[in-house]
């Protein structure tokens, strides 16, 4: 299945600063997979390293958080849109960076 | 009162002469008044609403000017807290809205005093920590917030109505780790994403506070002024999550010991901020005398700044000190306990 996925900025770094990549998937779970493969250094941004994703990391796909859909599990369908939507702070605090 | 003030606003169809009324008459707490605080405070205050709460630990300084739109130079100058520089900005703005500054960290202790009497909550901090301490205090008491957050020319932003919407923490579980998320330190930080935010921020607060609930975006909004996309996830049909301690089950951890702010916490670059120990009020004159011998004491109008060995102390009147020079909490805490000794 052919599907979009949207980076934020805080991600592009890692996709060669491309804001739209079109992969082809039949889950979530296999888009991050691959996502991972080809653009190494994201997974550890977006999954723990059980392959869960990370509790301040959301996924949505065609506007539905998946963790109210099947998660990782949650099946994808042509022409669908996948936006990942990190939590972000902004401001001074006190962090390396990303 | 002068409508003629407000003519433009109340030809606008959602405001009207009735919700500029309204306006006038509600109360708004701001916390934190760097750059998405200053930006919420001026056009708050432009609006016309009739009280802002302003709430800010730390002073003005030259780098600031770049994006937070209240100050200038002189406050820089001057080291000004940031609340004070903010509300005297809005006396100057519009006479019809009070402006009540404190120079204070939002902690446990006070979270909900500053909540009590206003009608909405706009997020202008920089940390994940107070903002789930204000989603705690804010569910605990049906009180509308909205979060807002920006880094590099990407920002975020949601309106959290308690019972109504998901919370912040069905959203995000999790604080963020350091390490985790870019901050404005890191990847830098344009005004326009900060301004875009803010006038997302500002017009849902003007939503709420009129009764235009049915025009309430409903979502989380992602923006990225750079890439000129603007992207709006719908949080609507009622999916608070299950598991949230917070609205769910009504535990509120951050309001209670179980996850307590530190009492120190890295602040920047090369600064240790440390809380207030307690109701404190000091004499920064008296204090200055005293350290006047030790090294170099500047007494501002809200601050002492006392500069030993390369590290910069900064102390406000209630207590809390900036620290600069050191990224090293023990040794922050030394100074402090060395040269101010309370």
């Amino acid at each position: 299945m052919s599907v979009t996925v949207r980076i934020p900025q805080p991600l592009r770094r890692f996709t060669e600063n491309r804001d739209m990549i079109e992969l082809s998937a039949r889950t979530v779970g296999e888009l991050l997979e691959q996502l991972g493969r080809q653009y190494p250094g994201i997974t550890e941004r977006l999954c723990e390293p059980d392959g869960q994703l990370r509790r301040f990391v959301n996924i949505y796909v065609d506007g539905e958080d998946i963790r109210f859909l099947s998660g990782l599990a949650t099946e994808l369908e042509d022409g669908m849109e996948v936006s990942i939507i990190p939590a972000i702070a902004g401001g001074n605090e006190h962090a390396p960076s990303l | 009162m002068d409508w003629e003030k407000y003519s433009r606003q109340i030809l606008f169809r959602g405001i009207g002469k009735a919700g500029q009324e309204r306006l006038l008459q509600s109360r708004v707490l701001i916390i934190g008044c760097g750059a998405l605080g200053a930006a919420q405070a001026e056009m708050l205050a432009r609006a016309g609403v009739g009280f802002l709460r302003l709430v800010d630990r730390d002073f003005v300084e030259e780098s600031n000017l770049q994006r937070q739109i209240m100050f200038e130079e002189r406050d820089a100058a001057e080291r000004l807290p940031k609340a004070i520089a903010c509300a005297r900005r809005v006396a100057r703005i519009n006479a019809d809205v009070r402006a009540e500054a404190v120079v204070a960290d939002v902690n446990y202790k006070n979270i909900e005093q500053l909540i009590a009497d206003v009608d909405v909550v706009l997020d202008g901090t920089d940390n994940f920590e107070t903002r789930y301490l204000i989603n705690d205090a804010c569910v605990k008491h049906g009180k509308p917030w909205i979060y807002g957050a920006a880094v590099g020319s990407y920002g975020l932003t949601m309106t959290i109505r308690p019972g109504v919407t998901p919370c912040l923490r069905c959203v995000f579980e999790k604080i963020p780790p350091p390490a985790s998320s870019p901050t404005c330190d890191t990847a830098g930080i344009l005004l326009p994403v900060i301004l875009t935010v803010a006038s997302i921020q500002v017009t849902e607060a003007l939503k709420l506070l009129t009764g235009c609930i049915e025009k309430l975006h409903g979502g989380l909004i992602q923006v990225d002024v750079w890439e000129a996309s603007f992207h709006r996830v719908s949080l609507q049909k009622g999916r608070a999550s299950a598991k949230c301690p917070a609205c769910q089950h009504r535990r509120f951890e951050f309001l209670e010991a179980s996850v307590r702010q530190s009492a120190l916490t890295l602040c920047g670059r090369n600064a240790v901020h440390i809380s207030s120990l307690g109701d404190v009020s000091l004499d920064l004159r008296e204090i200055a005398e005293r350290l006047k011998l030790l090294g170099e004491v500047t007494l501002k109008e809200f601050l002492l700044v006392f500069r030993v060995n390369g590290y910069e102390l900064n102390l406000f009147p209630d207590g809390h000190c900036i620290v600069k020079g050191t990224e090293d909490m023990a040794l922050a805490r030394s100074l402090y306990a060395r040269y101010i000794g309370i």
